[in-house]
């Protein structure tokens, strides 16, 4: 009997320690994954070591930064030892304020209406397609969408901007910011954005005995098998490092029952 | 004159790599018993390593081991004590590093395995002193736990794992679990018959 052919979608191998094994081989290329966490969680270390590991097999990669200047932000990743500054100065990493982009867009205003972010998609997708970016991300989405005052425009930015990358075979991580990553908390600011995401990775903080834990957990991945588990995180020199969370240490301190 | 136990030497030799071996002393031959493992495996087997320190702080244990004439800068120490002392941190060793505290069991794990990645030596130990201090902090039931991922995690790596411990001292599932996990027995430890 002929075993069945199984299909596999192509993956972006993410380099992250650990990362690529909770998603059986990396997410599946052109995904739009929202990357939602709590502040002080490792989001936007993770976006850029992702970002980092695929300039280090030669993709040319985007951040768009809305919530730190980009000079900022590059001084705060220097400390990591997987970061070289040649990436940004060859163009394998390139990026991008956000308050720039609205400056050349004309969008330097407190509220933006559907003209405007067709505006904004248009021009994160021309960048994308004019450098070739494969790997791209927007840190943060939440800062991003607070321009937006509706619901539908900002699912229809979402559903929209990750159509188009997806067309051109970029993958995307969305960085959202959340107040709680608890089990009753949303993945997402405005609770949009998990329904139009092709895959959820939450960070948060588990506390123990007054102690803060960060941990990581996918929630969702269109196109692959993964772990669901909760899987504790260390930010080292060396980038983000993964292992499974003790199953005995998994939940908060209000919320587990030890001894019981 | 500091006088080394040469039998624990000796019971090395026996070891591989993927070996994990269950260290027990008393609480009066506790450093002896460590001077004893750790000596032989980098003078003897020229091994590097990673030492994690919970029952005291890491500057404490250089000391001990410079005061009978043994250089430990070659070995790694991840102090889970000092973080929890005002100062405590306040060191120039560069050959420590330091986790807040001996509950973030993961943070101990991934930052040992850190250690090990930019290791310079190809053959390594990690040793935990001990698992009574651990015991503190941590339930039975997620120590025990943390012991076998921390055993298997270093077997499949290669990398020879030492755990320290009173037996008398320590909760009998975490114990019953260190027999069963462990490949090897060391036993230094004065049973204590109430």
């Amino acid at each position: 009997m002929q075993p069945a052919t199984v299909y596999s979608r192509d993956r972006c191998i993410t380099g992250i320690h650990g990362m690529d094994e909770i998603l059986r081989g990396g997410i599946p290329y052109g995904s739009t994954v929202l990357c939602s966490g709590t502040c002080g969680s490792g989001k936007t270390t993770f976006g850029m070591e992702f970002l980092v590991r695929g300039a280090l097999s030669g993709e040319a990669c985007a951040h768009f930064t809305a919530t730190e200047p980009s000079v900022k932000l590059l001084e705060n990743i220097r400390q990591y030892a997987f970061f070289d500054m040649n990436m940004i100065d060859t163009g394998l990493i390139n990026v991008f304020d956000m308050d720039v982009l609205y400056s050349w867009l004309g969008l330097e205003k407190s509220t933006f209406d559907l003209a405007d972010v067709h505006a904004l998609i248009k021009s994160i997708v021309d960048i994308v397609n004019t450098i070739g970016v494969t790997r791209l991300v927007i840190d943060s989405v939440t800062t991003l969408c607070y321009k937006i005052k509706s619901e539908q425009l900002i699912r229809d930015f979402l559903f929209t901007l990750g159509k188009k990358l997806a067309t051109l075979g970029c993958t995307t991580i969305l960085i959202s910011e959340i107040t709680s990553a608890t089990e009753n908390a949303h993945w997402s600011s405005f609770g949009v954005e998990e329904a139009i995401a092709d895959g959820i990775i939450v960070m948060g903080d588990v506390e123990r005995m007054g102690h803060l834990l960060r941990f990581l957990q996918v929630v969702k991945m269109r196109g692959t098998g993964h772990s669901r588990a909760k899987h504790a995180i260390e930010l080292t020199p060396l980038g983000v490092m993964l292992t499974p969370m003790l199953k005995w240490g998994a939940m908060s301190d209000k919320q587990s029952r030890w001894g019981s | 004159m500091f006088e080394l136990d040469q039998r624990i030497a000796e019971q090395l030799t026996e070891v591989s790599l993927n070996s994990a071996v269950q260290v027990r002393c008393g609480n009066s031959n506790a450093f002896m018993v460590t001077a004893s493992t750790l000596i032989p495996l980098m003078q003897m087997f020229e091994m590097g390593g990673v030492y994690i320190c919970a029952t005291r702080g890491a500057v404490e244990i250089i000391d001990g081991f410079e005061a009978i004439g043994v250089d430990v800068s070659e070995i790694h120490f991840i102090d889970l004590v000092s973080s929890g002392i005002l100062g405590g941190t306040d060191i120039t060793h560069p050959n420590v590093t330091f986790v807040d505290s001996p509950i973030m069991l993961e943070s101990v794990l991934l930052r040992t395995l850190y250690t090990l990645r930019i290791a310079q030596s190809e053959r390594n130990f990690v040793l935990i002193d001990s698992v009574n201090a651990l015991a503190i902090y941590n339930e039975e039931r997620m120590l025990a736990e943390y012991l076998h991922t921390f055993i298997n995690t270093f077997r499949q790596r290669e990398v020879l794992s030492i755990i320290l411990n009173v037996p008398d001292q320590v909760p009998p599932m975490v114990l019953a679990n260190l027999d069963l996990y462990c490949t090897d027995l060391i036993d230094r430890g004065q049973v204590v018959i109430h």
